[in-house]
């Protein structure tokens, strides 16, 4: 990410979110964005994923330019190599759990969709929740819903926004468990938006921000 | 009061959420009172103008013969100006190289008519003018026929055996919609003109009216003293109902149409329930506050009934703005459509009308959901207890019941159809039902069909919509499917009745009616007939009019009622042997060589239907002389196939002395119809042919029109289900932006998603599609059955027209709200929920 920018029109005029920010996450790396709330940690995290377009700088992911992109190409760039997880969840009501795991490998035309959707909620430890719709499960099976939903593809990265903010904290640190463990079993680079220190400890790396900008040197990998 | 002061701040956020719900009710209420402004319109019209439309203050006529010098004393004792006419059918002939004829509905009229109002005639000359006798009499003659005959002013033609000059054409007969129903286009002559043509011979079939002037005078005491005349055929009329089939059938299309506009409303009614389910389950959690701060239940339904309440005093009052404003506006079309004087304006009695029905229908709809606001818990406020779903307390469910019946016992109240209206609202209720049970179907089957679309996820997406929670199948189907299912129905209707006239009619029905051939006629012509291989089948009756006037020593009215066969004169006829085509269901026929006092052998339905059979007396005035017969038997006789079917038919030696014509029914190949005719009238100018495609035509003409103005009214009740559709899909684009931005994030094009939009949309417009074509063509089916006692034939082609309408509805709508979801980034939509 090279000076990368972000400015947002609001009611109250136009909104300088981020000020070219300038950051590089390597293969395989986990990294923990912290900072108090307005730092421009979620955004950071959105123009990553290519849901939000940078207007400044720009943004590279697995040698892609995400900044020249249309948005039918990031979504299938995410479709192939990205995985989202939210604060909240964000699964698609009128899909049961298995449904909504099964989606993104739907969108890449995987044959065998299902039984590796189905697979993935067994291990997330929700093979018998697989037909119940969203309304009907509580935030740490949904939160573990989503994060099949993100690794069931395999992606190269893995982008999570306050997995545990809306948890309490035993089913928090589950979901903690489940995403570390997702990291060392795929191999996969996480970059995950918190406020818990307990959760960036974790991490190989920690960036600070603080109004818009990179408040603290990145600490060394353990 | 505190609900009354919750409800005024609740409303302070303005009417916004309620677009649909007022759009709803004001549709609905404006159909129904701008079809009920038009039918008082005409109402207060006809009794306006009753002198004009009827020609005169009032009317005395007769079958078969001219007043008697009895009959005429009284008129002339009564009336200031009297004014003789006669009126029949018959073939008007111009005679070129090939020898021209057209059926006319011929008028002689005398040097008074007309009392009231003016001919307009082109070019503009008095009547007197045109009429008068030169070198030939005069006549003037309605443009359509004088089109069909290719004859201009100046040209001659000939009615019976005498030459008429054309003086004008006929632009607007003063006193044509009293007239009521004639087969052919008006000619109007003088009765000086008319005296040489021979075609009022005695037993031709004529009528005779005196109109008579009588300014000021109390109608209802000279109708009493008319009644003395009645025994011999004389019947009566005044302006006080200037055209009673008219005034019949505009009463009649009038409640019919507005019992189309009641679907309407209920249409309106299902988007009205959605649009306050919608609006409070936005409210949940302010109830829930107000539950924790201490207001009771009921504080919290009053506060809520209370500003639904303001919201359908709204709907209503622009409904009825609307429903007042459109035919005062429209007005001028209106008046130029029609045949007869309507006077535009605003009425009370139908707005009335629509208001009382419009705020029924709201209570109804509302009711409901308003009643599930007391189940809403403070506890909503911390956790997702789930919306308040579930049965209503009963006393909820007594008032809605009882509200129903009241609509219902209103509409049949107020129609003055009481069968139909039952009928309608039995259907409406039906049909909710089934659409109600539909919709579930459909959601159902849609959740069982997603796992067969796993890997397609463009179908499986959309499926996933229509069966999975917050599915908007419900409100969809209940509301295009009853638009729909409307107008299947009136489809259906429609495309039965007319091809029972018109394709399967002219199969079985004959070519011709010959009608007015004179017992020494009757020889030549049966020889011109039947001895052409072309004609099929000919069948020939003696045939005379009389009226119906006494039963068992009654007056006829007393023991029949408003039976249509006592209403005016019916043609009777004589028969030795009973017709082999007619099966005798009670008595008996009489002996071929009977000549015993008069007996008789009715129609069995009717007779059923009037109360009466074997062994009553019937006594029927025919030509001004009274002839009591016993009735002998019962008989079935089939009106449908067009042939000859007589009401009553007596023995030989009761009527054979009357004078009297005959009927002949003429079944022949198409192509030798018209040289049967020339041969025919060429030989007896007399006898009119009656040609039954042209009469079909007619009838079919007729239909045309009832069923164009009864497809207004359900279009009006399909434009309410669009505002449904369009309010559930703007009711649903909020979870449509949120699913974009998921599948966005997921890896999904746009195109991957307005294919998933589209598809749900159509797939829910091709199922309430579906789902009304079985309702209208149950409705369809009934109304055949019940009504018009006729066969059902499924139609398929304006029920695939229905299905496809359906989908391009849903799918117009659906896809009007799906731009704003593709067009948002995903980000910012799905940080608005964290």
């Amino acid at each position: 990410m090279k000076n990368a920018k972000l400015s947002l029109d609001g009611n109250a005029g136009r909104v300088d979110i981020l000020h070219g920010i300038t950051l590089d996450v390597a293969r395989g790396e986990t990294l923990a964005l912290t900072g108090p709330s307005g730092s421009g940690k979620s955004s950071l995290l959105m123009l990553m994923g290519g849901l939000e377009r940078a207007t400044g700088g720009s943004v590279m992911a697995l040698g892609h330019d995400l900044t020249t992109m249309t948005e039918d190409q990031l979504a299938r760039f995410r479709r192939h190599h990205m995985g989202v997880v939210f604060q909240s969840f964000h699964l698609i009501p009128t899909m049961t759990a298995l449904e909504n795991v099964a989606t993104p490998l739907e969108l890449a035309g995987v044959a065998d969709a299902f039984d590796r959707a189905g697979a993935e909620l067994a291990a997330m430890g929700l093979g018998h929740r697989a037909g119940h719709y969203p309304s009907q499960m509580s935030g740490g099976e949904q939160q573990r819903v989503a994060l099949a939903r993100a690794a069931v593809t395999r992606p190269a990265i893995l982008l999570a926004d306050e997995p545990t903010g809306n948890l309490d904290t035993t089913t928090g640190v589950q979901i903690m468990d489940l995403l570390m463990g997702l990291r060392d079993r795929h191999g996969a680079t996480l970059v995950l938006v918190t406020h818990s220190g307990e959760l960036a400890a974790r991490c190989d790396r920690e960036v600070r921000l603080r109004d818009g900008r990179l408040d603290a040197l990145p600490k060394a990998a353990e | 009061m505190i609900a009354w002061r919750i409800a005024r701040r609740e409303l302070r956020g303005g009417l916004r959420g309620f677009r649909v719900f007022l759009a709803c009710l004001a549709l609905g209420v404006a159909a129904i009172a701008a079809v009920g402004s038009v039918r008082v319109s005409i109402e207060a019209g006809l009794a306006r103008e009753g002198a004009v439309i009827l020609g005169g203050d009032a009317e005395m006529s007769f079958t078969y013969r001219m007043a008697d010098a009895r009959e005429r004393a009284f008129m002339a004792e009564i009336a200031e100006t009297v004014s003789e006419t006669v009126d029949f059918r018959s073939m008007a002939v111009v005679n070129r190289t090939e020898v021209e004829r057209g059926l006319t509905q011929v008028r002689g009229v005398d040097g008074a008519w007309p009392l009231y109002g003016q001919a307009a005639l082109e070019p503009s000359m008095p009547v007197a003018e045109a009429l008068e006798i030169r070198d030939l009499p005069g006549a003037v003659m309605a443009p359509l026929l004088a089109d069909r005959l290719a004859l201009s002013v100046g040209d001659t033609f000939r009615l019976g055996e005498q030459d008429f000059e054309v003086r004008a054409i006929l632009v607007d007969e003063p006193d044509g919609a009293s007239s009521g129903f004639g087969l052919g286009p008006r000619t109007i002559v003088s009765l000086e003109g008319l005296a040489g043509s021979g075609l009022l011979e005695p037993g031709t079939l004529f009528e005779s009216q005196y109109r008579l002037r009588i300014p000021g005078a109390d109608l209802a005491a000279l109708e009493d003293r008319a009644a003395a005349f009645e025994a011999s055929g004389a019947r009566w009329r005044d302006a006080r109902n200037g055209a009673p089939g008219v005034a019949e059938f505009v009463e009649r299309i009038g409640a019919f149409l507005v019992l189309v506009g009641l679907a309407g409303l209920a249409v309106g009614g299902v988007g009205v329930s959605a649009a306050v389910r919608a609006y409070l389950e936005g409210k949940v959690a302010t109830i829930a506050t107000l539950k924790t701060i201490g207001a009771e239940g009921r504080t919290i339904f009053t506060a809520y009934f209370l500003q639904v309440g303001a919201l359908t005093a709204v709907g209503v009052a622009l409904g009825l703005a609307l429903g007042a404003a459109a035919p005062v506006a429209f007005g001028p079309l209106i008046e130029a459509r029609l045949p007869i004087p309507v006077a535009i304006g605003v009425y009370p009695a139908p707005l009335l009308e629509a208001a009382l029905y419009g705020t029924l229908t709201a209570l109804i709809f509302t009711l409901w959901p308003l009643a599930r606001t007391e189940r809403v818990r403070a506890a909503a406020l911390f956790r997702d207890v789930g919306s308040a779903h579930g049965w209503p307390r009963p006393v909820f469910l007594f008032i809605i019941s009882g509200l129903v019946l009241t609509l219902v016992g209103l509409a049949v109240w107020l129609s003055g159809i009481p069968r139909l209206a039952l009928g309608t609202a039995g259907g409406l209720f039906a049909a909710l039902i089934l659409l109600a049970g539909a919709s579930l179907a459909i959601r159902w089957l849609a959740r069982r069909l997603v796992r067969l679309a796993r890997g397609r996820i463009v179908l499986r997406t959309a499926l996933g919509a229509i069966g999975g929670p917050g599915s908007d199948a419900g409100p969809v189907v209940m509301s295009l499917g009853l638009g729909l299912a409307v107008l299947a129905a009136v489809g259906q209707i429609d495309t039965n009745l007319r091809s029972a006239i018109q394709r399967n009619l002219p199969e079985v029905a004959p070519s011709y009616f010959f009608v007015d051939i004179q017992t020494d006629q009757l020889p030549a012509f049966l020889d011109r007939v039947e001895n052409d291989p072309a004609v099929s089948r000919v069948e020939t009756a003696p045939m005379l009019r009389g009226v119906l006037t006494r039963i068992n020593g009654q007056r006829a009215q007393d023991v029949a009622g408003d039976h249509w066969v006592i209403r005016g004169d019916r043609g009777l006829t004589y028969r030795r042997t009973a017709p082999p085509e007619e099966e005798i269901v009670a008595g008996a026929w009489w002996p071929d060589d009977y000549d015993g006092p008069p007996l008789a052998a009715f129609a069995a339905e009717e007779a059923l239907e009037m109360g009466i059979g074997p062994g009553d007396t019937i006594t029927m005035n025919v030509l001004g002389r009274d002839i009591t017969a016993t009735i002998a038997a019962l008989r079935e006789v089939s009106f449908e196939n067009a042939g000859i079917g007589f009401v009553v038919t007596m023995n030989e030696a009761a009527l054979a002395g009357a004078p009297h014509t005959h009927i002949a029914t003429v079944y022949a190949a198409q192509e030798a119809e018209a040289q049967i005719l020339r041969d025919v009238a060429g030989a007896a100018p007399n006898i009119t042919a009656i040609r039954v495609r042209d009469a079909l035509d007619q009838v079919a003409s007729a239909l045309r029109g009832i069923a164009q103005a009864t497809s207004y009214a359900a279009s009006a009740t399909l434009l309410t289900g669009f505002v449904v559709l369009i309010g559930a899909a703007a009711a649903g684009e909020k979870g449509r932006v949120f699913e974009a931005a998921v599948l966005k994030t997921l890896g999904a094009s746009r195109a991957t998603i307005l294919a998933g939009f589209a598809l749900r949309a159509s797939l829910l417009g091709a199922a309430a599609g579906i789902v009304a074509i079985v309702t209208g063509a149950l409705g369809g089916w009934a109304v055949m059955t019940f009504v018009m006692d006729a066969s059902y034939r499924f139609e398929p082609i304006s029920a695939l027209a229905i299905v496809v309408g359906g989908a391009l509805a849903t799918l117009l709508a659906g896809l009007a709200f799906a731009w704003r979801p593709l067009a948002r980034r995903p980000a910012g939509v799905l940080r608005a929920r964290e």
